[in-house]
């Protein structure tokens, strides 16, 4: 048994040792442009699916799968992530023990405005995501800060992004070589392929996008932040799209990084602007 | 040659036919802490490139759970897988490093 597992696994090694050596030849490294990459980017998808609204993007693999479609209409009847929904309006109107709250650390008081993040940070020269500014907020109050996966945190994400719902996402990418490294960095890893199977973010989410993998079928990456946080019936709850990053590495067979580690931030980052101009559709759900 | 000749030629060959793996894959602790230790830098070369693949940290707990349960033997095989999984993951984290490129859409 033990022998017939690493033979098997050394053939498969060798498989991927050829695969990874027969790749074409590297591309010279463009400079970097932002917009010029997101044109780019939504031109492949508008094209490929040209039925597709820009409304409808961030409703990801309903947008492009009509049995799909009927079911997730049906399970909006009763949206799962209401329970969420109301205990992140809950906790974002909470008072903190020095009586300020949320909203004092957001901009607009807090509403109506997850489609601005992820920003880029030009005085600590860092991503900042939703995640994180909600766990600074606490942290600056006297609070605890709270898990990035799921749970508290994500409740109120729900409740944010349900406040900025139909408003496009509007990421910027400040001219500051710090910006744009942190946005290449995320453009890198998303194209980068990874793990004992070989696949990139790209692999799946632009080049198989709209196909089945299994029974599911998979979301474009155009509009896939759009929808998050999501209830996702595989959790039972729901979930941050970084605990959603740490799923797709492991579904690759590659060792994941940590919930807000830097390059998921910066994957976040990429992908957001990505979707600049898709409006917000989040909270979502999916299977 | 007689039959007694060639029972007694495949009984030795029999013989020899079991003993020969056994003989073979006579590791020692030494050997299995060595493969260990080789598997866990190669492994740890490809967490400096963030390129770690979970099927080496399954086979570099596997060995480290053979080697305290003494089963040298297949402590340094599974090391040998693992040692061979964080090589290639080291391959793919260089070669993606130009190559990704490639897959930007244009």
């Amino acid at each position: 048994m033990f022998h017939s597992r690493l033979r098997a696994a050394a053939l498969l090694a060798g498989m991927l040792g050829a695969m990874v050596l027969a790749q074409a030849p590297a591309r010279a490294a463009p400079a970097p442009n932002p917009e010029a990459d997101r044109l780019a980017f939504q031109a492949y998808f508008r094209k490929n699916y040209p039925a597709v609204k820009n409304s409808d993007w961030g409703n990801g693999p309903y947008a492009l799968n009509a049995g799909m479609r009927k079911q997730w209409e049906a399970i909006m009847q009763f949206p799962p992530y209401e329970f969420a929904l109301a205990a992140g309006e809950k906790e974002f109107n909470r008072k903190f023990a020095n009586g300020r709250s949320y909203a004092d650390c957001f901009p607009n008081k807090g509403i109506g405005i997850r489609q601005n993040y992820p920003y880029f940070d030009t005085k600590t020269g860092e991503v900042v995501t939703l995640g994180i500014a909600i766990n600074r907020c606490r942290v600056a109050n006297g609070e605890k800060p709270l898990g990035y996966k799921k749970g508290l945190l994500a409740a109120i994400e729900t409740y944010m992004a349900h406040t900025s719902r139909g408003k496009p996402f509007d990421i910027k990418v400040p001219n500051d070589p710090r910006a744009l490294a942190a946005y290449e960095a995320g453009k890198k890893f998303f194209y980068s392929r990874r793990g004992q199977l070989n696949f990139s973010c790209a692999s799946c989410h632009v080049q198989k996008a709209g196909h089945r993998l299994r029974g599911d079928i998979l979301a474009p990456a155009l509009g896939i932040m759009a929808a998050f946080p999501i209830y996702r019936s595989k959790w039972g709850e729901m979930g941050t799209i970084q605990w959603r990053f740490v799923g797709c590495n492991k579904q690759v067979r590659s060792v994941p990084f940590k919930p807000q580690s830097k390059i998921y931030r910066d994957l976040e980052y990429f992908l957001s602007y990505m979707s600049n101009g898709v409006p917000i559709t989040g909270p979502g759900a999916r299977p | 040659m007689s039959s007694a000749a060639v029972r007694r030629g495949t009984l030795a060959l029999t013989v020899a036919m079991m003993l020969a793996p056994a003989m073979a894959a006579a590791a020692t602790k030494t050997d299995a802490e060595a493969a260990i230790a080789a598997a866990r830098k190669a492994e740890a070369a490809a967490g400096v490139l963030q390129n770690q693949w979970l099927p080496t940290e399954a086979a570099l707990k596997m060995a480290a759970k053979a080697l305290a349960a003494g089963k040298y033997d297949a402590a340094v095989a599974t090391a040998k897988r693992a040692h061979a999984l964080a090589e290639l993951s080291i391959q793919q984290a260089r070669e993606q490093d130009k190559l990704w490129h490639n897959e930007v859409v244009r």
